[in-house]
């Protein structure tokens, strides 16, 4: 029996590694933009991208026009940038893996979600977009839950962890919670990527899952809260926060919050005034990386645990801290008192401008149910906060606004 | 707009725990008579932003009741 390579239950899709084959084998040309909302076909073109050799340029479906125009500089990039194809036959998939490992000229191009103005560019060649990848045996029985959006980051390292052990993907991103729930107990799935919002969205799961085996978080701080939820409910499974940016890939992994930094790789890591700075050799390319010195400002704000070996755990962004009368508040240190609150599903903890204080806190809130009020929330943060932390503004909202990356927006 | 005006302080007192106004006059004083603090005054800013599109104490601070009727009158 073919093993699946990717299982979509909204499109009501499996296809299995002979047919992705098959589909190789016909293709005639290919384009170096991809832009789809079809995830099996965006993983083909990125494997055919591959077996020729070229660079591919992933862009989010929700671009607008005058977006990609803006980014390709190309007016219409469906007509202009088709090649013609013409593959060697594969004859199976472990002539897709010694094809790929041969690559020369292969480029991804991404673009970054930045929640405001235009994403900026960036590039990684094959080994750096698949440094973390762990290939192994052991690995091929893996089914993966895909649950990163397939045109960034997290969803490309996802996916080559699953292409290059010959696993399953399957898709959950996306979709309501039903349906991932369905999807991951139908396939077995035993590995999960994603951002603690998607975790947070997808909680409560009334039944344990036991086939999960790896819950993996990154993107964002991953609460302690959040995380022993996800314990509760996947027994099974060990969970892993990484650190990860589009300028980079995967940098840190630890089982809990606190990361702590191989000594092989203390050259590779400073942090000067809180502030966490990457050394340039372990990012892609792109023009507008501002590096000072060969270092690059993360804007990501750590308190330092330890020295030597460095141990240190992740506030927030330096740009998301709410300067409250010179008092600085960091929004996800109240979040996660918020979520403490079993009636709170999810929350968002930003600043409002006045000519007052310069900034007030205040937070929008998702409930699981009906039966809290602003009052009784106010009576808990101010058991647990300073005043000047408190949102003074709470609004009850559906839902909390994602970044195409399914980050929580915090602008 | 006295209602409203009325509205928002008690928001802000309620939502600190305080007893709530029944009328506003011109010489209510925000600070020594209701008692707010400069947190409640940045709340308080805010709200009547949101509500009547007007920054009360952008050209400096406002004491009174009275001087915030004059400001949303202009």
């Amino acid at each position: 029996m073919s093993k699946n390579f990717y299982i979509d239950n909204q499109c009501n899709l499996k296809i299995e590694y002979e047919n992705l084959i098959n589909d190789l084998n016909q293709i005639k040309s290919f384009n170096t933009y991809c832009y789809s909302t079809d995830y099996y076909s965006i993983f083909r073109n990125i494997i055919l991208s591959l077996l020729i050799d070229e660079p591919i340029y992933l862009l989010d479906f929700d671009f607008s026009k005058e977006e990609i125009k803006k980014l390709t500089e190309i007016d219409d990039f469906e007509k202009i940038a088709n090649i013609n194809v013409s593959l060697k036959k594969i004859n199976n998939f472990e002539d897709v893996l010694n094809r790929i490992s041969l690559v020369k000229n292969w480029k991804v191009f991404l673009y970054t979600s930045g929640t405001t103005g235009l994403p900026k560019k960036v590039s990684h060649d094959f080994p750096s977009i698949t440094r973390m990848v762990k290939s192994s045996l052991k690995h091929s029985e893996d089914i993966w839950g895909f649950a990163y959006n397939p045109t960034h980051i997290a969803g490309l390292q996802v996916f080559f962890q699953a292409l290059l052990n010959k696993s399953t993907l399957v898709r959950l991103f996306g979709l309501p919670n039903d349906m991932i729930i369905d999807s991951i107990i139908n396939y077995n799935v035993t590995h999960i990527s994603a951002t603690p919002t998607f975790y947070r969205l997808l909680l409560p799961i009334k039944e344990q899952i036991t086939s999960v085996i790896r819950i993996t978080s990154g993107g964002e701080k991953l609460d302690l809260i959040t995380m022993q939820r996800l314990k509760n409910i996947f027994i099974n499974a060990t969970i892993l926060n990484v650190y990860a940016s589009t300028e980079a890939g995967t940098i840190l992994a630890a089982e809990c919050d606190i990361f702590t930094l191989k000594k092989e790789n203390q050259h590779l890591i400073k942090i000067v005034n809180q502030e966490l700075f990457i050394h340039s050799s372990l990012l892609g390319k792109s023009d507008t990386f501002n590096l000072i010195n060969d270092w690059y400002a993360t804007g990501d704000l750590v308190d330092v645990i330890s020295e030597s070996p460095l141990r240190f755990r992740f506030l927030s962004r330096k740009n998301e801290m709410i300067n409250v009368g010179g008092y600085k508040v960091n929004p996800q240190e109240i979040e996660q008192i918020l979520l403490s609150y079993e009636h709170i599903k999810d929350a968002r903890v930003y600043s409002k401008k006045n000519s007052v204080l310069g900034s007030i806190v205040c937070a929008d809130i998702v409930c699981n149910d009906n039966t809290i009020t602003i009052p009784e929330i106010n009576i808990l943060l101010r058991s647990k906060l300073q005043e000047y932390k408190v949102p003074r503004i709470i609004n009850f909202v559906e839902s909390i606004k994602q970044t195409r990356s399914g980050k929580k927006v915090r602008k | 707009m006295e209602n409203k005006l009325l509205e928002i302080i008690n928001t802000v007192l309620s939502n600190r725990g305080k007893e709530q106004i029944v009328k506003l006059t011109s010489n209510i004083h925000l600070r020594n008579d209701i008692g707010f603090d400069s947190l409640d005054l940045a709340e308080l800013t805010v709200r009547i932003e949101a509500e009547f599109g007007l920054d009360i104490f952008e050209d400096g601070i406002v004491n009174t009741i009275g001087e915030i009727f004059e400001k949303l009158k202009k």
